[in-house]
């Protein structure tokens, strides 16, 4: 699995978090050639986001089974990077990671797009793993009212 | 309120034990009570056995939430296969779970419907995203085609047409755009053959983004 995410902070929590699953390998940053530039040297152009081409480019090579992306740049290019990824890449699945300041319309927009699963940054890393086991077994991880709300679109 | 219907009094009394302290709960044993309950009581939660007599899942369960489309349906039933259960979902009921749920579940399943949570199998909840997938990609599909029809036009043509699309008449337009209505009428005739419609209501749902010309079949959900 991958990680999509400019925030090194956020990246290296997240890995911690999956470093106890068995089977799960993790290919840490996927945004660009610096994944050994310890994350206290990243330079501040890095912390820019990269061109949704680079980041399937990217994915297209590595193959992640899973994907997890931060979903905090504009909706319209984060849908654009998954909609690119659902098409180019359909063996990738996707996973959000949000935070208080997202909003539910916007991951449903996400989820419109391709992505299999929402959870915060904050998710005790219990779920992280579930998460991660969950989707790689088709299946799709979001709250139950989120399914409600995504129910309500489907049917009207 | 909560209505329960089922045939069988066992069920009945072994549900309402589980939601009894949710709501007041009111019983029906047979369809035709049912159908009169539903519209008399206005539950909020309906609470069905999937085996009523005479029910003929899921084209049955379609026609009572349209006796009452604000009341939350949970289907109580035996094991389904994943389809029959989606085909549950797809008439818009909100929650599906076994006929013999342990009554503290059921409470949960009820409070949590309640609330606007689907209770659904999370083994099924993927055709749920599939299908908010391909409504999403089919609407993104008919906008570009939309765009690009709609690019042919001129900018006055244009103009009259969104005038159209919120519901203006061509007097309307006339007295807004200072033109005349033959003028306004000219610029509808060279639209409509443009886009291949035969008539305004089509050009408003058109500039809507709601259909796509030359298939009135695609009207948005």
């Amino acid at each position: 699995m991958a990680i999509a995410d400019t925030d090194a902070a956020r990246r290296a929590k997240l890995e911690q978090s999956l470093q106890g699953g068995s089977g799960i390998e993790v290919l840490t940053d996927v945004m660009s050639d610096w994944d050994d530039i310890p994350a206290d040297h990243e330079p501040e152009s890095y912390k820019n986001p990269v061109s949704t081409e680079d980041v399937v480019a990217r994915i297209t090579q590595l193959k992640p089974r899973i994907l997890f992306v931060n979903l905090d740049l504009s909706i319209e290019r984060e849908c654009a990077l998954l909609e690119a990824l659902h098409r180019t890449c359909p063996e990738t699945l996707v996973l959000l990671l949000t935070d208080k300041s997202v909003q539910e319309e916007q991951v449903i927009q996400a989820l419109a797009n391709g992505a299999r699963g929402c959870l915060s940054h904050e998710a005790d890393p219990f779920y992280f793993l579930k998460a991660v086991r969950v989707v790689d077994r088709g299946e799709i991880w979001v709250t139950r009212r989120m399914l409600g709300k995504i129910m309500d679109r489907v049917l009207h | 309120m909560i209505l329960l219907a089922s045939a069988s009094q066992d069920d009945l009394c072994h549900w309402e034990q589980g939601v009894r302290t949710l709501s007041p709960i009111f019983c029906s044993t047979n369809l035709e009570s049912l159908k009169v309950e539903l519209a008399r009581l206005k539950p909020s939660v309906l609470l069905l056995d999937y085996d009523l007599p005479q029910l003929n899942a899921p084209g049955g369960i379609s026609a009572l939430i349209k006796l009452h489309p604000e009341a939350k349906v949970i289907v109580l039933s035996h094991s389904l296969p994943d389809e029959a259960e989606w085909a549950l979902f797809r008439t818009g009921v909100r929650g599906v779970c076994r006929r013999d749920i342990d009554g503290e579940q059921l409470q949960s399943v009820v409070t949590a419907v309640q609330r606007g949570e689907l209770w659904i199998r999370r083994t099924l909840s993927w055709h749920l995203l599939n299908e908010l997938v391909t409504i999403t990609q089919e609407r993104t599909k008919i906008k570009q085609a939309i765009g690009e029809l709609l690019a042919n036009l001129t900018q006055r043509e244009y103009e009259i047409a969104t005038l159209v699309g919120n519901g203006e008449t061509n007097k309307q337009i006339a007295r807004r755009l200072d033109i005349t209505e033959r003028t306004v009428k000219a610029h509808l005739t060279e639209v409509f053959r443009k886009l291949d419609i035969a008539d305004r209501l089509k050009l408003a749902l058109i500039v809507k983004g709601s259909i796509y010309p030359g298939d009135s079949s695609k009207m948005s959900h």
